[in-house]
């Protein structure tokens, strides 16, 4: 089974081009930082309440990411909140969309390809070689939003971190979406953990609107 | 810890749950959650006594919810207290579930 991270990486490439459709932008940074901390809780290494993180079990994974950000975590016990964790791991994160893409290559779901663009410029590709999970993602998205049943934790979990990403367009038509954007919001609410990864956002595009970046 | 008890009232199965849900308590609370929307037409948990619900708690509640409502039963809860009712209130919860004020039986 894929971790979350994994599946919503997998989720931004692109099916005809292997193209990523997300790169770069600070929703989606803050979203994956989100999707770790899901795996995390699924993994039964923390657990969270309104506010506070807890950590239960410092015992490997076996996930790379995960016990990297586990670690971490279990030398600082200044902090507490889930709010400033996701903060501390956004500024730490390394490359968690490049990791989550080497797990799905090693996986066989994924292949890599570099070439050049205007001779100089090197361009990256990520090719899908079995697009049956990612069709997966899709139909479990399309299921949780358009759906009035209860959905299973980990598509609540997918929605939260495919929307503040800007996927819901590569799997929902826009008068879809606009017409279930009261269920996105219902589903993105249920978790703290997507909470406050909507308040992260939230407070960098407010900054960002007033001319002063807090986050470079 | 959390402790659970059953018991059955004017055709309602009464799950009351006392202490605290959370990562440790989740999988007991679920499990007998599951099982009592799984084996009765009417369910409804007693949060009365419930005095911590963390993320794994309320997955768990979900999920029984999720169970009841894909075999068409009935499920509630019901008497929370403040914390539970804050929280039920910020994640939505109480747009999903069925809440009473005090037991429905």
């Amino acid at each position: 089974m894929l971790t979350m991270l994994e599946e919503v990486v997998l989720l931004a490439v692109d099916e005809s081009t292997g193209g990523l459709r997300s790169r770069g932008s600070f929703g989606t940074a803050y979203a994956l930082v989100g999707a770790v901390f899901f795996d995390l809780a699924l993994a039964r290494r923390i657990d969270t309440d309104t506010e506070a993180v807890t950590i239960l079990d410092r015992s490997p994974t076996g996930s790379a990411v995960l016990d990297r950000v586990l670690a971490a975590m279990a030398q600082r016990g200044d902090i507490t909140s889930v709010r400033q964790w996701i903060e501390e791991i956004f500024y730490r994160r390394d490359d968690l969309e490049g990791e989550a893409l080497a797990s799905l290559i090693r996986q066989g779901i994924l292949r890599h390809e570099k070439s050049k663009r205007l001779w100089i410029i090197d361009v990256e590709r990520f090719p899908i070689v079995d697009n049956r999970t990612q069709r997966d993602v899709r139909v479990r998205i399309a299921d949780a939003i358009l759906s009035d049943t209860i959905p299973n934790t980990r598509d609540i979990m997918l929605v939260s971190i495919a929307e503040p990403c800007g996927l819901l367009n590569y799997v929902l038509t826009e008068d879809q979406i606009t017409a279930r954007r009261e269920r996105i919001q219902l589903l993105r609410n249920l978790e703290t953990i997507s909470r406050k990864v909507a308040h992260a956002i939230n407070d960098v595009e407010t900054s960002m609107h007033h001319g002063a970046p807090r986050i470079m | 810890m959390i402790q659970v008890t059953e018991d059955t009232r004017n055709g309602w199965r009464v799950v009351t749950v006392t202490g605290r849900a959370d990562a440790e308590s989740a999988d007991t609370l679920e499990a007998t959650l599951r099982s009592a929307v799984e084996s009765n037409a009417r369910v409804v948990a007693d949060f009365a006594a419930l005095v911590y619900i963390s993320s794994a708690g309320l997955r768990a509640v979900l999920q029984a919810a999720r169970v009841a409502q894909s075999r068409g039963s009935e499920f509630a809860v019901c008497s929370l207290t403040e914390f539970v009712r804050k929280v039920f209130d910020m994640s939505g919860l109480n747009k999903i579930l069925h809440i009473h004020g005090e037991l429905p039986c």
